[in-house]
């Protein structure tokens, strides 16, 4: 019993997962013609230029056209970033004609516009056309008889339908495209988003270049977080936990002083001094918590997340099962970028909760921030050292440092999500 | 003795001002930032600041720039500065205009109420307290041109704690000797050291401060 109804849950999850994948491949479609169709304009623009050069003015209108190649192919990289890997933009469209039509990827943006105004476009159509008519023979039988004869028929035959044995026939039909459209989106969205991953991504030497710069920057970044973390950390050590424990000292040689003239007088001192011995342990427990939680170390990361989310003063749910264990370095970054989020919705979102997912999705980690707050969280400049912008700064950093993703989307009003992905580095 | 306090840290604060109180010096003011500390010292003209080094925003060095300034404005009021840790360059800068009625010492010195008033006494009345880890630090930075290895390990003794301000009958007792035999120490050093000879106690902690400073300049 208990395992026929766990096969059903299995089977129901499985059905959902198919289903959103197919809901998100019809959404990749549809971006796609929009961009098919930019690429339209564009191509045509290039072509008009191009023939107009035969009577000298397209020489001046070319570089215009080209720049407005570029940023349709701009708005697929970006399209294309969001759906699935980073697609890296090419320096600028160089000013002079003839070292533009000479860079490779002003000549594979070109080939894109051909591509995309050709295959992605019809497949656009077909990715929008395919679910509403599946949708319409599927429904078929609710509906025929209440519609003027000559729109009887199905959506894939010119047949007019008569009774209602054809139009069950349809709606079985339908049923038949709804699977189809389902089982075939996710394809065509693959093909449609093809030549734009093979040519608006940089070839090999530039990507491999790009790359190196890449990994440079990450580099300073991650030793400058490094640093500033260092710097953090010696900065609570003095500014707190020493001043604790010179209270104490301070306390104490009072007290001392004060037996010798009235012992009364030193109880009070004693407890001070008591006081602020107990501060200094928390303080020192603070900070190497903020160092390396030790729940980390000894247990998982899920445990360490589940005693942050616990201890959050906005309530926090906490949803991060079958995580497993990835590299120390990117449970710890996990952790730092799930605490530092609650920070910032404890002190700036004014959320009535938030939600913390982490997802393992083959050899990445997935993790999600969510508030109800009132939105607005921006990254200032990085020069600022104090406010809640300076935590995304430092959040941005370290995810960068370890090459994953990191998307921060807060409009005024709420609410604020926050979104990194970490390569698992196992 | 007149005081104005100036520390970020609550706790610390107002323990300071509860010992020195406790102790019958007047602590006119205290201030949480070298803003407050300037303006407490213009208005209540005090004996002496105590000052911690690292006050906000930053919290590295705008004590030492504070009590530069307050000094520049109030010329002859006398300053202890507490620091976390010892930093040879704040020594530097604070000492930059001769030692007199300047005081550097470790935060944690405060636990030691004698010495720590002692300390204060010596300040407000134009001496110099400089803490025995500063000293220490220029002794062992300072790769000599071989004038010190010239003294014995009783002048070096002497030596450091001359640097740390004391006058000659606090050093004696210190070391368990006669003041007489202090005075000879001093004497036989400054001829060693080829510096001038004084009595003065903070000339002195000048004198050998700029000495040890001048010998790793050298090295």
């Amino acid at each position: 019993m208990e395992a026929l109804a766990q096969r059903e849950a299995t089977a129901a999850r499985r059905g959902g997962r198919v289903a959103g994948r197919a809901l998100d491949a019809f959404e990749q479609l549809a971006g796609g013609l929009a961009t098919s169709v930019l690429a339209v304009v564009a191509l045509l623009w290039v072509a008009v230029c191009a023939v107009a050069c035969v009577v000298g003015v397209g020489f001046w209108l070319l570089p215009g056209a080209l720049r407005a190649a570029r940023a349709v192919s701009d708005r697929e990289r970006a399209r294309l970033t969001r759906s699935g890997r980073e697609v890296i933009g090419p320096h600028p469209v160089p000013d002079r004609l003839r070292a533009a039509l000479a860079d490779t990827a002003v000549r594979r943006e070109l080939g894109w516009l051909v591509c995309a105004s050709t295959l992605g476009l019809v497949l656009g159509l077909l990715g929008l056309t395919l679910p509403l008519n599946a949708a319409r023979d599927a429904t078929f039988v609710l509906w025929w008889r209440s519609v003027a004869e000559e729109f009887r028929s199905p959506s894939f035959a010119p047949w007019i339908v008569q009774g209602w044995a054809g139009a069950f026939a349809v709606t079985l039909a339908g049923f038949a495209w709804v699977a189809i459209a389902v089982g075939v989106a996710p394809w065509m969205a693959r093909l449609q988003s093809w030549p734009g991953r093979r040519l608006l991504s940089p070839d090999r030497g530039t990507d491999l270049a790009m790359r190196v710069q890449e990994l440079t920057a990450t580099r300073a970044g991650a030793l400058d977080a490094h640093a500033a973390e260092l710097r953090r950390i010696e900065r609570s050590l003095h500014d707190g936990t020493q001043n604790r424990i010179v209270a104490v000292s301070l306390l104490l040689g009072a007290a001392q002083r004060a037996l010798a003239r009235d012992p009364a007088e030193a109880a009070p001192l004693l407890g001070r001094a008591q006081d602020a011995a107990e501060q200094a342990l928390v303080e020192l427990r603070a900070v190497a918590r903020s160092i390396l939680p030790a729940v980390l170390e000894d247990r998982s990361l899920g445990d360490a997340l589940s005693g942050l989310a616990a201890t959050s003063p906005v309530p926090c749910q906490l949803d991060a099962a079958d995580i497993g264990r990835c590299a120390a370095s990117v449970e710890a970054t996990a952790y730092f970028v799930v605490a530092e989020a609650l920070t910032n919705v404890v002190r700036h979102s004014q959320a009535q909760g938030s939600v913390v997912t982490v997802r393992r999705i083959d050899d990445r980690l997935e993790v999600a921030v969510q508030d109800d707050g009132v939105g607005g969280a921006a990254e200032m400049s990085a020069g600022a050292s104090t406010g809640g912008g300076s935590g995304i700064a430092g959040i941005r950093r370290r995810v960068r440092a370890h090459d994953g993703t990191f998307t921060l989307t807060s409009p005024v009003g709420g609410p604020t999500r926050l979104e990194v992905t970490l390569p698992c580095g196992l | 003795m007149r005081i104005v306090i100036a520390e970020d840290d609550a706790l610390l604060r107002e323990g300071l001002a509860l010992l020195l109180r406790a102790e019958g010096l007047d602590v006119v003011a205290t201030a949480t930032d070298p803003a407050g500390l300037l303006a407490a010292v213009a208005e209540h003209r005090p004996d002496v600041a105590i000052v911690d080094v690292r006050m906000p925003p930053t919290h590295t060095d705008e004590g030492i720039v504070a009590a530069v300034e307050a000094r520049r404005r109030q010329p002859g009021l006398a300053v202890l500065v507490l620091s976390a840790y010892v930093e040879e360059a704040f020594a530097t800068d604070l000492l930059a205009h001769g030692s007199a009625g300047l005081g550097y010492l470790l935060k944690e010195r405060v636990g030691r109420v004698e010495e720590f008033l002692d300390a204060l006494r010596r300040v407000a009345a134009g001496g110099a307290a400089i803490d025995p880890d500063v000293v220490a630090q220029l002794f062992a930075r300072t790769r000599s041109d071989g004038r010190l290895d010239r003294l014995s390990p009783r002048e070096r003794e002497v030596l450091a704690v001359m640097a740390e301000g004391l006058g000659n009958a606090a050093i004696a007792a210190r070391l368990f000797v006669t003041e007489g035999a202090v005075h000879k120490h001093i004497r036989s050093i400054f001829a060693k050291l080829d510096l001038a000879p004084t009595d003065l106690a903070d000339r002195r902690v000048t004198a050998v401060l700029r000495y040890l400073e001048e010998a790793r300049g050298r090295a």
